[in-house]
């Protein structure tokens, strides 16, 4: 496993996308490699991690065809194994117990994975789709690199990437965080709904409303709403806003992380990465056809004066100045839609318009959304109104004494402890849950491929060095992690906790008896 | 009329039909009350009695309720002219005016008579009523005031009660706002009024009223025939004529204020005004045309264009027609050759207070009714429709028909949804008001109570077939002692003041109790009290639903009726993409949430099927954890129902059969499910026995597990007491045994 030591330039993690059906002959393997981080590093040594990631795929397959390999656990790396598309494959390498904190959960790290796919297919449609447009690769190659780069921009702390470890176990990616809200105020919700789906005449609009960084409400299907959800807490929300304004607040996210892409934009204009990405560097600024757009570009969004929110990262129409709106594929319907994010206060409304139903272009965009305006305004306000009041607040969903996770893994929700309550644990207490997590995702996994469709249900409690408990508890598709550091007494105390918990804020779901 | 009927449910094409060409109607025949050697006809609006009169002979008709071929009663009277008639208020005595100076009374009973006559010869009787204010019984105008009498029946005599002096040219009173209107002054445009109602006698503040000056010198004179005294929704209005400005002003009357109100424009030199069903009608008579009012809100716009009165089922050409007129089948010819269309604003034509119309050279008398239909039929604004409609009481069955078919038009014409959801805001407040005054449960009881109790419809059809009239005349006045039954629409009165009083706090109102009809108050304990003391046979009560038009008092229309004939309905007839009515159902939701009114379990079952239908399962679930569909058992079942297509409603369906604590479904459920040991789990907690052990025992038995087939017997055994003893044990013991001796088989 040397060649994975070759790479501790870039701070242990790396991370490639391969293609098994290109670059099959000798001479042409570098025609594999689709996307590599980091990009200064030698092709043989990248072709070394690729090599060998493509061996154990193809070994493993011999057992498992429909599920190849997973991961590989090495001494000093982990190598994480995401079939993204078919043949398309995405592989992330770690490195363990460099530091304290590189301790992973090898899930959340292919969730990593899966999101940054999930949100390129979102924008540019999937990876397979554009190879075939240009076989050459030179096109896939030209997004997939600031796209990525961007993404990963989202994880540096100080210089170096800190991807999700232990510390995030509270977490799952990969999910919506809904708000709770009143009878009276999700019916008004719904009565928006439809105003906003009925705003651009007879054909069908979606939409997606959220009130800071939760969900509110979609009409999208799930897939779809994870995806759109995941950008719009990312560039769209008013936190996302704020904080690409305020690059310099102490944050400092805005300014590492421009500083993290410009570095490595530098890195890739040595000659090796010219060959690569020779599209994007020789394309002329401004050339609309073959710039790239960035969609997940920082501090490009910003508020308009109609309370729509508009970008020029998918360009400027010269003549009238008027900055294009960007499309986004559905998935479920594989259909192009306008984005058409609207704010009020804390209230951020996500109108998506079918690209075919406006024949116009930007003025027919621009007139759904005075429809929307003139329509939905006084509503939006009601609405924002009854939210705000019955808004708890940062740490609304916040139980003392407790911290939890909590999953539904049909609807795709979550609801967790606030980040701020989290980082109250020991760290003893959160590698416990780390560990744990680990082990039930592998019971999970395990049980999934036995027999598909019977859910099994699952209660694991177990005890850190520190005396916390920390607790699982799967049943009938809801998943519920805990730690309770104060619970040390006996497990039927700990179990009596989770009990509680069950029946105040799972309406006893979780109540076995 | 059939054929509009479906048309006014579509208010903007409407206009098609002849009734669409006017709002109003008299319906032909008219009530007759000719007579031979009639000397004059009178109008008693105390009792509201039709009086024609020869010399020494009365005969009286009822106009309330309108019966066509009601029959007269007749008295004989001492001979004498006769300048006017009022009966008391119980009938028993009938005062005559004999001069200006003499009025006879007359005591049915005892055919005895007596006199009473001012007491200086410069007085000058103007009028005079019978009243029910508790103070005095018989009031009389004179020029030099007021005197107020109350009648000692032992004595038979007058006794004079008060005297309110003052200087009186003419007055104006109806018995339905019990107000006395006095005119002073040059122009007469000075009033004083009193209101003697039940509850005592009010003195209003004294006002003028406005009227324009032609020249600079010439001051024109009010007349008594250009103020009219008008009761709407509970609220005494007067209206006066302004013929130099051609402007009908209203003034309101509160108990310490009188407010001019604003003013409506007047086309024609001559006009008159009548009320039907709280509808303002002002007749512009030379123009043959009548216009509409609404005068609930503060809104002064008629309710649509100037049409003619029209007189229906006229015969086209009949030229005479032939009745008893009551006194021992003696026939009077009347011979009628006028053109119909003649008729319609004669000359001879007296407009009664409220709704009727008195044909004077032919002693016809005729009520107006308005077209619901027409009017629905002639706004495209529906909300505002909705209102007018939601707002009538005396057919308040065909307004509610008309509501609900027109709630079910700009659905299925799929209408903006902010459009249909202000007319759902319309109907469902209406309802909310109802329900806090009471007049709809009060229409659903008058309802059950009319068919179930012999004695209430006994006394409707002798009022209708006017057989035994005098029965049911007896009924009515003893019980009432005449102030019930002077109120057709008495519920609605009340109804729309306190609407009145919970919407708006006009400045004015401040300090002052709206002045309301006499004794108000009283009358509502009456009435409230006839409900809760049991209808079976009480008086009042059947007073009441004998003086309805139909049974019911509001056309309010429940959440269920909504659900029943607007939702359901519409959901059978429409076509395409359902979520359109997902929308309009939850603007409902919306709307019955802001008035706190339960909703049927159906509704949100209808509501589950078509985002089912849609496979919009995602918002359905959404519908369902926000409880935008409120939990029961209906909705639980539908989920499931519609969870066949999609587990994740499946499991929605079967989350609120637990959270609602039905044990029984959905353990049920979870065995169907296979899921039989989670079943036994919370059979055991929460103790069910309802369900067969052989239901458990099958799926258990279909896994084929030898050992989960052990474990629910073994659980069962220990469960029930007897259930060794039970052919299910048996059978399934020896099914298990059969399985372990097949297992220890193949072993081998």
């Amino acid at each position: 496993m040397g060649l994975a030591s070759a790479s501790t330039a870039t701070d242990g993690m790396q991370l490639c996308i391969f293609d098994l059906r290109r670059g099959q002959n000798e001479g042409q393997e570098l025609d594999k490699i689709l996307f590599f981080f980091p990009a200064d590093l030698p092709f043989s040594t990248q072709l070394s991690v690729i090599g060998l990631s493509e061996g154990l795929i193809t070994f493993t397959r011999i057992f498992s065809p429909e599920a190849a390999c997973e991961i590989i656990e090495a001494e000093r790396h982990s190598h994480v194994f995401y079939e993204a598309e078919t043949d398309i494959w995405m592989v992330m390498v770690v490195e363990k117990g460099k530091d304290s904190d590189a301790i992973w959960r090898i899930d959340a790290l292919r969730k990593v994975l899966k999101e940054v796919h999930s949100l390129f297919v979102m924008f540019y449609g999937s990876i397979r789709a554009m190879l075939e447009k240009d076989p050459s690769g030179g096109l896939i190659r030209s997004h997939l690199y600031p796209f990525i780069m961007d993404y990963l921009s989202d994880f540096p702390v100080g210089k170096k990437l800190q991807l999700p470890s232990f510390r995030d176990c509270l977490k799952e990616r990969g999910t919506v965080q809904m708000l709770t809200m009143g009878r009276e105020a999700a019916i008004e919700v719904q009565s928006l709904v439809s105003v906003l789906d009925s705003c651009a005449g007879n054909s069908s609009c979606y939409s997606m409303i959220l009130f800071h960084d939760l969900l509110v409400s979609t009409t999208l299907s799930p897939d779809d709403t994870i995806n759109l959800f995941t950008y719009a807490v990312l560039r769209l929300s008013p936190n996302a806003l704020s904080s690409g304004v305020n690059s310099w607040s102490y944050i400092r996210r805005g300014s590492t992380s421009s500083h993290f892409v410009s570095g490595s934009a530098l890195t890739h204009s040595g000659p090796v990465s010219e060959q690569i990405y020779h599209s994007s560097d020789t394309s002329p600024v401004g050339n609309n056809i073959n710039r790239v757009t960035r969609a997940l570009q920082h501090g490009k969004w910003y508020k308009g004066k109609d309370g729509f929110l508009v970008t020029d990262i998918w360009g400027v129409d010269v003549g009238s100045l008027v900055c294009a709106t960007p499309t986004v594929w559905l998935q479920q319907t594989e259909e192009a839609m306008y984005l058409c994010p609207y704010q009020f206060k804390s209230l951020t409304l996500i109108l998506l318009i079918p690209v075919s139903s406006i024949l116009n272009g930007e003025q027919g965009v621009a007139l759904v959304k005075q429809q929307l305006l003139e329509n939905a305004s006084l509503k939006i306000l009601k609405v924002e109104e009854k939210l705000s009041k019955g808004w708890g607040g940062e740490n609304a969903y916040h139980v003392s004494g407790y911290r939890y996770l909590l999953v539904d893994g049909d609807r795709n929700i979550s609801r967790a402890s606030p980040p701020g309550k989290v980082t109250t644990l020991a760290k003893e207490s959160l590698l416990a849950l780390s560990k744990l997590r680990d082990e039930v995702d592998l019971e999970k996994s395990r049980a999934k491929r036995d027999n598909a469709g019977c859910e099994k249900d699952l209660e694991v409690s177990i005890r850190a060095k520190n005396n916390a408990w920390a607790i699982a508890r799967i049943t009938g598709g809801k998943e519920l992690y805990m730690v309770l550091e104060k619970a040390s007494e006996t497990l039927l105390y700990a179990s009596d906790a989770v009990e509680k918990f069950s029946n105040r804020y799972c309406n006893g779901a979780f109540s076995l008896d | 009329m059939s054929g509009k009927a479906s048309s006014s449910s579509q208010p903007s094409i409407g206009l098609s039909g002849s009734g669409a060409l006017s709002h109003i109607y008299i319906q032909y025949p008219p009530l007759r009350c000719s007579i031979p050697e009639s000397r004059g006809l009178h109008y008693d609006d105390g009792t509201k009695l039709l009086i024609p009169s020869t010399s020494n002979q009365i005969f009286s008709w009822k106009t309330v309720p309108f019966n066509p071929l009601a029959t007269s009663t007749s008295d004989s009277i001492p001979e004498g002219p006769i300048l006017s008639i009022r009966f008391s208020l119980d009938t028993k005595l009938i005062a005559i005016q004999r001069s200006s100076s003499e009025i006879q009374f007359w005591i049915r009973e005892t055919s005895e008579a007596f006199s009473h006559r001012c007491r200086s010869d410069s007085e000058n009787i103007l009028g005079f009523f019978w009243t029910d204010c508790p103070l005095c019984d018989f009031v009389v105008v004179k020029n030099s005031g007021l005197d107020l009498f109350a009648y000692d029946s032992v004595a038979k005599s007058l006794d004079l009660v008060e005297m309110r002096k003052l200087n009186v040219c003419w007055y104006v009173y109806t018995h339905e706002s019990r107000l006395v209107l006095l005119a002073s002054g040059m122009q007469c445009r000075t009033f004083t009024g009193f209101q003697l109602s039940s509850a005592g006698i009010v003195r209003l503040p004294k006002f003028d009223m406005a009227m324009a000056k032609p020249e600079a010198n010439s001051k024109p004179v009010l007349a008594a025939e250009d103020v009219y005294i008008v009761t709407v929704y509970g609220r005494i209005y007067c209206l006066q004529v302004d013929r130099v400005a051609m402007l009908l002003h209203s003034y309101r009357f509160y108990r310490d204020a009188v407010v001019q109100q604003g003013s409506l424009p007047i086309y024609s030199r001559k006009i008159a005004v009548s009320v039907v069903d709280n509808v303002l009608l002002v007749h512009q008579i030379d123009a043959k045309v009548v216009i509409l009012y609404d005068i609930f809100a503060d809104s002064r716009a008629p309710i649509s264009a100037p049409l003619p009165l029209q007189s229906r089922g006229f015969p086209r050409s009949y030229s005479s027609s032939s009745r008893s007129s009551g006194k021992d089948g003696e026939c009077s010819e009347v011979n009628n050759k006028i053109d119909h269309e003649g008729i319609i604003y004669g000359d001879n034509w007296t407009f009664i207070v409220p709704d009727l119309i008195c044909d004077v050279s032919n002693n016809f008398l005729w009520k107006i009714h308005l077209d619901l239909e027409a009017i629905a039929a002639s706004s495209s604004e529906t909300p505002s429709v909705l209102e007018f409609l939601q707002r009538r009481k005396l057919e308040a069955i065909k307004a509610k028909q008309l509501c609900l078919g027109i709630a079910r038009t700009v659905i299925l014409e799929r209408r903006p949804v902010s459009m249909v959801s202000k007319a759902i805001d319309v109907l469902v407040s209406s309802y909310s008001l109802s329900l806090k005054t009471g007049s709809y449960f009060k229409g659903i009881k008058t309802e059950s109570t009319s068919s179930g109790v012999a004695k209430t419809s006994v006394a409707r059809s002798s009022t209708d077939v006017s057989t035994s009239r005098i029965d049911g005349t007896s009924i009515r006045h003893e019980s009432t002692a005449g102030v019930d039954s002077e109120y057709p629409s008495r519920a609605s009165t009340f109804s729309a003041s306190e609407s009145e009083e919970n919407a708006s706090s006009a400045p004015l109102r401040t300090d002052s109790r709206d002045l309301q009809l006499g004794g108000g108050k009283v009358d509502r304990v009456n009435l409230t009290g006839a409900h809760s003391s049991g209808p079976t046979d009480n008086p009042v009560f059947v007073n009441i639903s004998e003086q309805q038009d139909s049974e019911l008092t509001s056309p309010a229309i429940s959440p269920d009726e909504m659900y029943k004939f607007v939702f359901a309905a519409v959901e059978e007839e429409m076509v395409g993409d359902p979520s359109y009515l997902v929308s309009i159902i939850v603007e409902f939701l919306c709307s019955t949430n802001m008035e706190k009114i339960k909703v049927h379990p159906n509704l949100y079952v209808l509501a589950i099927q078509l985002l089912a239908r849609n496979e919009r399962y995602a918002e359905l679930e959404s519908f369902v954890t926000n409880k935008i569909l409120e939990p029961s058992k209906e909705v639980a079942l539908q989920l499931l129902e519609s969870g066949r297509q999609n587990i994740q409603t499946r499991k929605l369906g079967l989350e609120m059969l637990r959270q609602l604590s039905l044990h029984h479904d959905y353990v049920s459920l979870l065995v169907q499910d296979g899921r039989y040991n989670e079943a036994l789990r919370y059979a055991r907690k929460y103790q069910v026995t309802t369900v067969r052990p052989a239901l458990f025992l099958q799926a258990a038995c279909s896994s084929n597990n030898s050992q989960h087939l052990a474990a629910v017997l073994r659980f069962f055994s220990d469960f029930i007491p007897d259930f060794r003893t039970t052919s299910d044990f048996t059978t399934y013991y020896g099914i298990l045994n059969e399985m372990n001796t097949s297992v220890a088989a193949t072993s081998f």
